[in-house]
């Protein structure tokens, strides 16, 4: 058994909380443990770092702190989590001041942030922890006569200073993970693109248009589903869809996944046990 | 095969430029000319895309100048992403390429096509104007020449690295907003404004920042990176979007714009609950009347799923809540210490 602390993103506690259920199926069957955190926080989502950098760092050090407490890596399945934990981990491994200042408020919970742990994604330790092959060897429906669009979204391949796993201009995790599972990835120009999730309270026409592009090549190319490891990805892409091409005059429509989801469907759960029935396109 | 590796060995083989061709005058539509020269290992996209000038077709258009990535003006795609032609390798590209040895040139995006690889930049020079892009001295017209303006290093560090632009547009043009709204401020206006917002000898801080908060200003920018990733100059443009918020923040107040409502947000239910609680944050960042006309149709949609966000007194505190809160608000006075120590000096 490998085991790691499992950080709960907010979305997946309210909006997406098929993401986390799924992953409950299958992590034994594929020799994964996840101890979940149930006194992580809110990241910040990519604001707290330029509304307070302060508190921005003592959350996000707090955060990995719980993980470095038992001893083990802290796992992130939502991107925007992902690269805003990490960007706190570089901040503060890189300025001992503010480390220093943080830990002293720390302690009065018990605990110390001392840059032990890693902060890494659901997709890498599928990836590179259980390995290809291991995988591979755990499939019971292999996903073969699917077409497969894999949408990497912008946070778990950018910025790369802080990501670093992918290349950013031609990422290839997600597409080895379809291929393992039996699945067939297609050419996919918008793979590292954005799905505009970060604005959509803010300049929602923009946001649904960037939307809009990434879901219309997909449907042109006939892919069969779109996959993708960020929930605020899946939020934009499935809840938002019908919106999205209302407002780019496209007539279609198509399944967004979450990775959890392909891994439970490869390893013989069902869509139902998976919670795809919850998605609003499906 | 053999002998392209034979080929690749000796430092010169035959190489494909698909180069994106466009006259409005003349064509209807844009197409793709297929030029293959003999390439050197070493030789820039630039030099190629000289020789072919030179050599095989003078009605080829581009812009170069410098040959050395100083200049800025020979940004183009190369295989797709927008960077400086007369900084890529040939060789380098051909790593790079979709179809083996075909190397693909099409002009930046999102601006305004003149003529092949030829973008216009007006755009871009106009919304550095909207945005005042430039210094308006704070020393009084009679004192110049006559004073020294001192400039700390402290201060010179805050904008060393934003200095480096060479207005090349590369992050202009792969700006995932600006693809979707051409009246977007873009990353490079973005990075200009706060070059000249940091810098103590200027005296309009606080007229740009009006600019910058406005409809498709700073706000806009959603976060995706794509334009630090592809600065030609590596600078960490992101870093400066995020300084004009927090300034605007500061200067402005959380409540100026439905923007700085959103981001304030978060730093409000974090200390509440530990938790973000999403059913409330569209109805606060844009009120009950824009949720209610933008949103009712979706939530219903959502509702029926059971995939609505949980009401805020649903909202499940994270464990440990309490011990949380004393040191999210002992933050909160370290941070007041510091604004007064700035402050005074
Ligand atoms: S981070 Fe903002 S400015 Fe940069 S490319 Fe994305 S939307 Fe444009
Ligand atoms: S910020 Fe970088 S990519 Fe953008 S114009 Fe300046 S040098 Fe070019
Ligand atoms: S020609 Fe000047 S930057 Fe390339």
């Amino acid at each position: 058994m490998k085991r790691y602390a499992y950080y709960l993103s907010c979305i997946n506690e309210s909006m997406t909380k098929e993401l986390d259920r799924s992953i409950d199926f299958w992590q034994k069957d594929l020799g994964l443990e996840f101890v979940k955190l149930h006194e992580g926080t809110c990241c910040g989502g990519s604001n707290l770092d330029y509304v307070s950098p302060k508190h921005f760092a003592l959350v996000n050090a707090r955060n990995i702190a719980l993980a470095e407490k038992m001893g083990l890596d802290l796992i992130v399945s939502c991107n925007t989590c992902l690269m805003t934990i990490r960007t706190a981990k570089k901040k503060l491994d890189e300025t001992p001041a503010l480390k220093q200042e943080v830990n002293d408020i720390l302690k009065q919970e018990g605990l110390e942030y001392r840059g032990t742990s890693e902060v890494r994604h659901l997709l890498w330790v599928l990836v590179d922890d259980v390995g290809l092959e291991s995988i591979k060897a755990k499939v019971t429906v292999p996903l073969k006569n699917y077409r497969i669009a894999p949408f990497y979204g912008c946070h778990i391949l950018r910025p790369s200073t802080v990501l670093g796993r992918d290349n950013p201009l031609a990422p290839s995790s997600l597409d080895q993970l379809i291929e393992a599972l039996g699945g067939q990835t297609i050419p996919y120009e918008h793979k590292n693109r954005c799905c505009g999730f970060h604005t959509l309270l803010v300049a929602e026409e923009e946001s649904l248009n960037v939307a809009a592009e990434a879901l219309e090549e997909a449907i042109n190319a006939k892919a069969d589903f779109i996959v993708t490891p960020c929930p605020l990805c899946h939020t934009v892409l499935d809840g938002y869809q019908s919106k999205a091409l209302k407002q780019a005059n496209i007539d279609s429509s198509i399944p967004v996944f979450h990775i959890s989801e392909m891994v439970g469907l490869a390893l013989g759960y069902t869509a139902k046990q998976l919670g795809i029935k919850r998605h609003i396109v499906c | 095969m053999t002998e392209t590796i034979d080929q690749h060995q000796e430092g010169k083989r035959d190489v494909t430029f698909r180069v994106f061709r466009f006259n409005p005058q003349v064509d209807s539509k844009p197409y793709f000319d297929d030029y293959t020269i003999s390439a050197e290992r070493g030789i820039t996209v630039l030099r190629s895309l000289n020789y072919i000038k030179e050599h095989v077709d003078a009605t080829l258009s581009f812009r170069a100048f410098c040959q050395a990535g100083i200049c800025g003006s020979c940004s183009m795609r190369v295989n797709g992403i927008s960077k400086l032609a007369c900084t890529s390798q040939v060789w380098e590209e051909l790593d790079k390429c979709r179809e083996p040895g075909i190397i693909k040139v099409e002009p930046l995006r999102s601006m305004p096509m003149i003529k092949d690889l030829i973008v216009d930049m007006d755009p871009l020079v106009d919304k550095m104007k909207r945005y005042a892009n430039w210094i308006e001295s704070t020393m009084p017209l009679d004192e110049m020449g006559k004073k020294e303006f001192l400039v700390s290093e402290e201060e010179f560090h805050r904008y060393d690295k934003a200095t480096d632009c060479i207005l090349c547009a590369s992050c202009v043009s792969e700006c995932s907003i600006l693809r979707a709204n051409k009246e977007y401020v873009s990353p490079a206006v973005l990075l200009k404004s706060y070059r000249m917002n940091v810098d103590s000898r200027d005296s309009i801080h606080d007229i740009r920042l009006a600019e910058l908060v406005k409809d498709h200003g700073v706000w806009d920018c959603t976060h995706c990176y794509r334009c630090q990733e592809s600065c030609v100059k590596s600078i960490p443009i992101m870093e400066a979007i995020h300084a004009i918020r927090e300034d605007a923040l500061e200067c402005r107040g959380p409540k100026d714009t439905s923007g700085a409502k959103h981001a304030e947000a978060f730093m409000e239910d974090i200390e509440k609950k530990g938790k973000l609680v999403e059913a409330t944050l569209p109805i606060r960042t844009n009120g009950m009347i824009w949720t209610l006309r933008n949103l009712l149709p979706m939530a219903m949609k959502m509702i029926v799923k059971r995939r609505t966000p949980p009401p805020p007194p649903l909202v499940k505190s994270a464990k440990g809540i309490k011990i949380f809160r004393a040191m999210f608000r002992e933050m909160t006075e370290h941070v007041k210490q510091d604004h007064q120590k700035s402050h005074k000096k």
